[in-house]
């Protein structure tokens, strides 16, 4: 790992509201991003349901490293790189599934659900090799895989701090999705995934704080799914907030159920209705009315959902001009299997590349990246300065606080956070709170 | 030597299908390409019936021996449509307020292999077919989509009419940024 940073990112112009647009577009800022934030910081990588007994697995990526995440025989989930130490070959070729180990297709060499090599073909040959070690040839575990209620996030990084101070206080938002009701939460079934020309943190960011592009961009979403225009979110008298933990941002209003309404399906608005109370006892009277609120998020890095309509999603990098799109839907495990199927249905009528209000999202940031192509459009810096004086203190809501969702407090958050990383090699003063230690 | 094979009862069933039928269901979906091609949608939706349905299943990279298979009714899919749910499709394309809808997206819908057989019931049919959409956007972007379909369709006042279809993507993960169409 680089110990000094290759170029110095200077994001002092957040504090005027502004943003530099080489993040954008530089290949070299982009493979310092794929060593300092992706190698380094906790990446989702799957979820808990995702692998229900011993054998399951699916493969993924943290950054652009291929990883293998599954659960071994003793029912603990590790993730390795999918690359054989022999030649580097891929030893998994599916997406999901279920098995009893990895074999290379190229010469043989196989592997444990716990990556430890088992053997190969010719394994006699090595055998008779003098100092050949089979301990020392495992597939490459990551540094620190740990869960959140389901959730489960890996790190490259041995010197990481635990995802618990990671996450930090943006736990307690977490709940909201995560924690609403005691049987847990599960995804629905399937993943989908696209391919969009643009930089991963346009797309990420836009769900950290961007309640802005709801009304104008998804307008005619919003006139196919509800028959008219999204309610107007700036009013000063409507009781919003952006907030953000470690780079961790959420952005919503306490409507309850506005997002959730899109989905076009009764059952999950009743749902939501009848479990108001349960959601109260658990989770207070504000988190409560989040469950499915006009609202969006993104766990730093890459790891974005919408409350409501239950898409969770990774952005994932393929170059600083294409990411690839990998969605899934998140229910409550112990909801009613009809509102299970309606809500994957009704996430995927609205967001997932045929989605009426995500349609018009790729075309936005395909365009908000490939602009910077232009070395003159390159050196104009962005407008980030909505809500420079909102911030105030909330009794009930922790973390940094904003209040009204239009605004770019959260996505000036989420760039500092990125911008922490890229600067440092190390973790000092890169977490803000020390509350999980 | 295995007699009675299944391919040859494949061919049978195709080689019995009238003539006369054959350019009619041929005609069908060259028209209604035409008519996904110009956005006219609203003709295009009246070419359903009003059970209809609409699914195009998300496609997984499975291994083989994956009895799950590549794609199933539980997982998530791209469309799981009834025609009230195709209609709101159709609302957004049509809705003044869809930037990204213009300028137009210049589509091509070909369809081809067209195989008709006897349907389940009396009045239907099932028609296999394969498709290439091509999309032009902008002045550059383009973005070209395969996959196979498989519809089943009514006889209706004397017209045929889609009473279901199942569209299988060549793609496991989408090389477009959307599906702003229809297949």
């Amino acid at each position: 790992m680089r110990t000094t940073a290759p170029m110095a990112l200077d994001l002092r112009m957040l504090d005027e509201g502004r943003l530099p647009r080489e993040i954008f577009w530089s290949e070299e800022v982009y493979r310092l991003e794929l060593e300092r934030v992706f190698a380094r910081a906790w990446v989702f990588v799957a979820h808990e349901s995702q692998l229900p007994k011993p054998g399951s697995f699916l493969t993924t990526r943290i950054g652009e490293d291929e990883v293998i995440v599954v659960r071994k025989r003793d029912g603990r989930v590790a993730a390795f790189l999918n690359s054989c130490p022999h030649r580097g070959n891929r030893v998994c070729s599916a997406e999901a599934g279920e098995a009893r180990g990895f074999v290379c297709n190229y010469h043989g060499w196989s592997f444990g659900l716990d990556g430890s090599l088992r053997g190969m073909h010719e394994s006699g040959a090595y055998d008779r090799e003098p100092g050949f070690d089979r301990s020392e040839l495992g597939l490459t575990p990551v540094a620190q895989l740990d869960g959140y209620k389901g959730l489960l996030f890996a790190t490259f990084d041995p010197d990481a701090p635990p995802l618990a101070e990671f996450l930090g206080d943006f736990r307690f938002y977490l709940d909201v999705m995560l924690d609403n009701d005691p049987g847990g939460t599960e995804f629905a079934g399937g993943c989908i995934s696209s391919v969009l020309g643009c930089n991963w943190k346009l797309a990420a960011e836009n769900f950290a704080g961007d309640a802005l592009h709801a009304g104008w961009t998804h307008a005619s979403g919003a006139e196919a799914m509800l028959g008219g225009p999204v309610a107007a979110l700036g009013d000063p008298s409507n009781e919003s907030y952006h907030v953000n933990v470690n780079g961790h941002c959420w952005e919503f209003n306490l409507d309850s159920v506005g997002n959730a309404a899109t989905i076009g399906d009764r059952r999950v608005v009743d749902y939501l209705r009848e479990h108001r109370s349960r959601f109260e006892e658990r989770l207070g009277p504000v988190r409560a009315r989040m469950v499915g609120s006009v609202s969006s998020a993104n766990v730093f890095p890459n790891f974005s959902f919408l409350p409501g309509q239950n898409t969770f999603r990774t952005w994932q990098p393929l170059g600083p001009h294409r990411t690839e799109l990998r969605t899934w839907v998140l229910v409550n495990r112990d909801a009613p299997q009809e509102v299970k199927d309606a809500w994957k249905k009704g996430a995927m009528l609205t967001f997932s590349p045929s989605g009426v209000f995500e349609m018009d999202d790729g075309e936005n940031w395909e365009g908000a990246t490939h602009s910077n192509r232009g070395v003159v459009t390159r050196r104009q810096p962005l407008h980030y300065g909505l809500g420079m004086e909102s911030r105030i203190d909330h009794p009930e809501l922790p973390g940094n606080v904003h209040r009204g969702q239009i605004n770019d407090a959260n996505q000036r958050a989420f760039y500092r956070q990125w911008a922490k990383m890229m600067n440092s090699a190390g973790w000092d003063g890169v977490l803000e709170t020390e509350d999980a230690r | 030597m295995t007699p009675a094979t299944t391919p040859a009862t494949v061919l049978e069933t195709a080689d019995r299908v009238d003539a006369g039928l054959y350019v009619e269901v041929l005609q069908f979906v060259a028209r209604e390409a035409r008519l996904l091609d110009e956005e006219r949608y609203p003709e295009w939706l009246a070419l359903f019936t009003e059970d209809a349905t609409y699914w195009v299943p998300g496609i997984e990279n499975r291994s083989r021996h994956d009895r799950s298979g590549t794609h199933a009714p539980e997982r998530m899919a791209y469309f799981d449509d009834t025609i009230a749910d195709l209609r709101h499709r159709v609302d957004r394309f049509t809705a003044p307020t869809a930037w990204a809808e213009d300028p137009a997206t210049r589509h091509l819908h070909v369809v081809s292999n067209v195989e008709v057989e006897a349907g389940e019931a009396p009045d239907e049919l099932t028609v296999r077919s394969v498709f290439v959409n091509h999309r032009g956007q902008g002045s550059t972007d383009s973005a070209v989509l395969y996959g196979r379909r498989t519809d089943r369709l009514r006889r209706v006042e004397g017209r045929l009419r889609i009473a279901a279809r199942k569209v299988v993507l060549s793609h496991a993960t989408l090389p477009a940024k959307n599906i702003n169409t229809f297949f």
